[in-house]
């Protein structure tokens, strides 16, 4: 189209209309032996495929009450009754039915609340972000265990409620109308002529009286105690895996940038840390956690086992964040630094400016990689006891009606994982793409 | 830098020192190692009385106990009656034993898979692209036990037994994999000397076929040279020592195999899960690696006349594996690493038989742990340094 509008510039190669004809006969027939590989591939493709139907659609059960109605009405197809049966319990675990609601609920809000990151035209995204992880945990937190609130948690709920419902009211603005809550506040209460010394401080009074309002409305707000071993499923794959991707990213920074330190005691101390740690499999860090922190904690003060794993999995994703950091960091030019430095900055503001801002492009696949990973590795809890998803298709394969189903929950999970998973990748592969700001 | 610029200005007050950075580096570092000595103590503290509290011993002379537990598969001499250290040595040989055969293995499958996505032909190239992505985008673990209670424990008992390979030396069946293992004769240390000069011999060909190259241009088929060498040699002293080596082959007698060597059905599960779930990722780092060959060194080795394989060999893949190499390292040790996930499916590996079943009866918690962390990190550590030395010659040399 370009050549023919301009048709002594183009640089541009004119887009071909593809023949299919030709396409194939290059792609698929260019020579004897691709013919050969051609038609192989499709027999496999063919086998795979009618295989996965047979097994899978054609000779499948969907209705049944045990797993021995399933092999009466066709022993060689999958048997999706036991999967139907159990598919609640492989994304909620054992969590209690009437309280189900309470992790919709949660999803919901952490959904409603991050998606205005996606939104082209809302400000201010930073700060959403850092609202949605100072704050959300708490909020989700108190919505999953329930039970009695301290005072702490209930203003950290307070300011939680607060900030979801400012986000949400600015997100509506800056979509309609292009501008933030901040100023439609100030233009409605009629001071946006005043100084900014005193905006700031109405906003600030604003806020605390939103706050004010919000713990007491929280305040008869209660919902039932659910223990943590009645947690599981989807849901503790993605709580374990959430806390130790948000405490690994900025715990990697730190480890990294000590890594590369100029002071040698800190230098040695992550580098053996880091090391260490990277060294050794996950499973003998659960192990380790389960075994030794009892023993490290003073007497009389015991964690639950999924404190212990959490704590196990958020140690062992920072020192692989670290590396990652790290490798963003050797990828900054030298000239960055000497630059910096040249402008006067100090240390942690050339890093904070300069340097992350740049780092943390070049390690987007990797750290979304790193991601990936430590939500497949999360499936390492079901060695040491805890319900997650893949434990609880164990137990499915156990319940006495369904004994001995392994393939088809195995299958249903496996694709759950991939789902998120390659949707994950597919996304950073994206992000990448579009943060590519240099023309090579 | 900056801070010292702004030393002078507070006028050499009383503070002065504080805008110091070698003062600042200092102190820094004294506080940090403060703190992390305190907490070291603390936790020292707090585990002796917690070990004193419960009655719990400590130190490792419990390596010299008996054990009393068996265990179902080992490469060395083991029984009930043998230490703690024993099961420690048997649970690292297991786990040396599977992962270097997932490794060869896996490098084999990976090298294929990546060959085969840089296919010019799209179905081949996005069949192996879609293997690639099923594969890493699912947990390892969910593959292991998908493998074991899925397809291996499922086999047939030791009667209905399948023969591998339709020539009754191999069967497979729900106790595990018999095959044939060789007897050794006396005169047998001949032929293995005879294998050890053939390997020199062969080497020495190829570095004179190569100078003899490189001074005259005269071409050696040195490979085919090593290879009839390496054949020959051990063959022909292997007769002649009177062929001292027998075959134990497996049996069926009563309700189970006798004789031959046996693998449990956990370790071929293990084995079959870790080489294909590591073959896609060495399979995506030999295609990045390939790809970051730039264009231009094929058309260049073209237009000097090099046929396509020639090209491939001489200046492709020695450029390739230069990136190739620093991934593969670190999926190699993934390979050992993950070779601990044997414990789901009772493999008796490092951990299953040391860090589960001799922690939970003995107790020894800390010792445990740390001897089990010790030979990872020294596994680790040793694939790194010498994979780093083969990697710094290939850097030097190509450069």
């Amino acid at each position: 189209m370009v050549a023919a509008a301009e048709p002594g510039i183009s640089a541009q190669q004119p887009k071909e209309k593809v023949d299919p004809i030709r396409w194939l006969k290059e792609n698929l027939f260019s020579t004897w032996y691709n013919v050969i590989l051609t038609a192989l591939g499709l027999y496999i493709i063919y086998l795979v495929a009618a295989g996965l139907y047979q097994w899978g659609i054609a000779d499948a059960v969907w209705v049944a009450e045990t797993r021995r109605e399933c092999l009466d009405k066709n022993p060689n197809g999958a048997c999706w009754a036991g999967v139907f049966a159990w598919f609640e319990g492989f994304i909620y675990g054992r969590y209690p039915l009437d309280e189900r609601w309470r992790i919709n609920f949660g999803v919901i809000v952490l959904v409603l609340w991050m998606v205005p990151l996606w939104l082209p035209r809302v400000q201010g995204k930073i700060g959403i972000a850092a609202s949605v992880v100072a704050f959300y945990p708490f909020f989700a937190g108190y919505l999953f265990m329930g039970g009695d609130k301290s005072l702490f948690l209930q203003v950290m709920v307070s300011i939680a409620i607060v900030s979801f419902i400012g986000v949400i009211v600015h997100a509506v603005i800056g979509v309609t109308s292009g501008g933030s809550l901040a100023r439609t506040l100030l233009r409605l209460t009629g001071v946006s002529g005043a100084g900014d010394k005193l905006q700031r401080n109405l906003l600030i009074i604003a806020a605390l009286a939103a706050v004010a309002i919000a713990f007491m409305a929280q305040a008869q707000w209660e919902v039932p105690t659910v223990s943590w071993v009645r947690w599981g499923g989807l849901f503790l794959t993605l709580v374990i895996s959430g806390i130790g991707i948000t405490t690994a990213l900025p715990a990697g920074i730190v480890l990294a940038l000590g890594r590369r330190s100029q002071l040698p005691v800190i230098r040695v101390l992550c580098t053996t840390f880091i090391e260490v740690f990277r060294s050794v499999p996950l499973i003998t860090i659960l192990f380790m956690a389960t075994t030794m922190f009892p023993l490290f904690l003073p007497e009389g003060f015991t964690l639950n086992k999924l404190v212990q794993v959490i704590v196990a999995v958020c140690l062992f994703a920072a020192c692989y964040m670290a590396e990652i950091v790290r490798g963003g960091l050797q990828a900054i030019p030298k000239g960055q630094y000497e630059a910096a430095h040249a402008m006067g900055l100090g240390y942690w503001r050339m890093m904070g400016f300069i340097i992350m801002p740049q780092a943390l492009k070049f390690m987007i696949p990797n750290i979304v990689g790193n991601l990936i990973g430590l939500l497949k590795d999360t499936t390492l809890v079901t060695i040491i006891g805890l319900f997650d998803i893949l434990n609880m298709i164990q137990a499915a394969s156990q319940d006495v009606p369904w004994r001995g189903l392994h393939k088809e929950p195995m299958f249903v999970g496996a694709l759950i994982f991939f789902i998120i998973c390659f949707s994950m990748s597919k996304y950073s592969q994206h992000l990448e793409r579009k943060l590519n700001t240099d023309h090579r | 830098m900056a801070t010292i610029d702004k030393a002078p200005s507070t006028g050499g007050g009383g503070l002065a020192f504080i805008h110091d950075e070698r003062f600042r580096s200092v102190f820094y570092q004294l506080v940090t190692g403060v703190v992390v000595a305190y907490v070291a103590w603390y936790l020292f503290d707090n585990t002796t009385r917690n070990l004193e509290s419960r009655g719990m011993s400590s130190g490792f002379d419990f390596i010299w106990l008996t054990a009393g537990f068996d265990t179902d598969f080992t490469l060395i001499d083991y029984s009930a009656g043998h230490t703690y250290g024993r099961v420690f040595v048997v649970g690292m040989l297991n786990t040396l034993f599977v992962s270097l055969i997932a490794i060869v293995l896996a490098t084999v499958l990976g090298f294929f898979m990546g060959i085969m996505r840089l296919s010019s032909n799209w179905l081949v190239s996005k069949m192996a692209s879609a293997y690639v992505e099923i594969l890493r985008n699912t947990p390892l673990l969910m593959q292991i036990l998908f493998w074991y209670l899925g397809i291996f424990s499922l086999l047939p008992r030791p009667k209905q037994s399948l023969d591998m390979f339709g020539v009754g030396v191999s069967f497979l069946n729900n106790r595990g994999f018999y095959n044939p293992s060789p007897i050794f004769g006396e005169m047998m240390w001949a032929t293995f000397v005879a294998i050890v000069v053939a390997l020199v011999a062969a080497f020495t060909v190829r570095k004179w076929a190569k100078t003899r190259q490189a001074a005259t241009g005269q071409q050696f088929p040195a490979v085919w040279a090593g290879l009839a060498i390496f054949i020959v040699l051990p063959s022909l002293v292997f007769l002649v020592t009177g062929s001292p080596m027998t075959w134990d082959v497996p049996s069926l007698q009563g309700f189970n195999f006798q004789g031959g060597a046996r693998v449990p059905p956990a370790f071929l599960a293990l084995l079959v899960a870790l080489v294909i779930y590591h073959s896609a990722y060495i399979g995506e780092s030999v295609r990045a690696g390939i790809q970051s060959v730039h264009r231009g060194q094929t058309e260049a080795a073209f237009s000097l006349g090099l046929r396509p394989g020639k090209t491939l060999s001489l200046v492709v893949i020695p450029q390739a594996m230069r990136a190739i190499i620093p991934p593969l390292i670190s999926i190699w040790m993934n390979v050992v690493k993950n070779s601990s996930l044997a414990v789901a499916i009772g493999y008796p590996d490092v951990v299953a038989l040391f860090m589960q079943t001799s922690l939970n009866q003995s107790g020894y918690a800390i010792e445990i742990v740390a001897l089990t962390m010790l030979f990872y990190m020294t596994v680790s550590l040793t694939i790194s340094g010498l994979l780093n030395i083969y990697n710094r010659r290939v850097q030097l040399r190509e450069r």
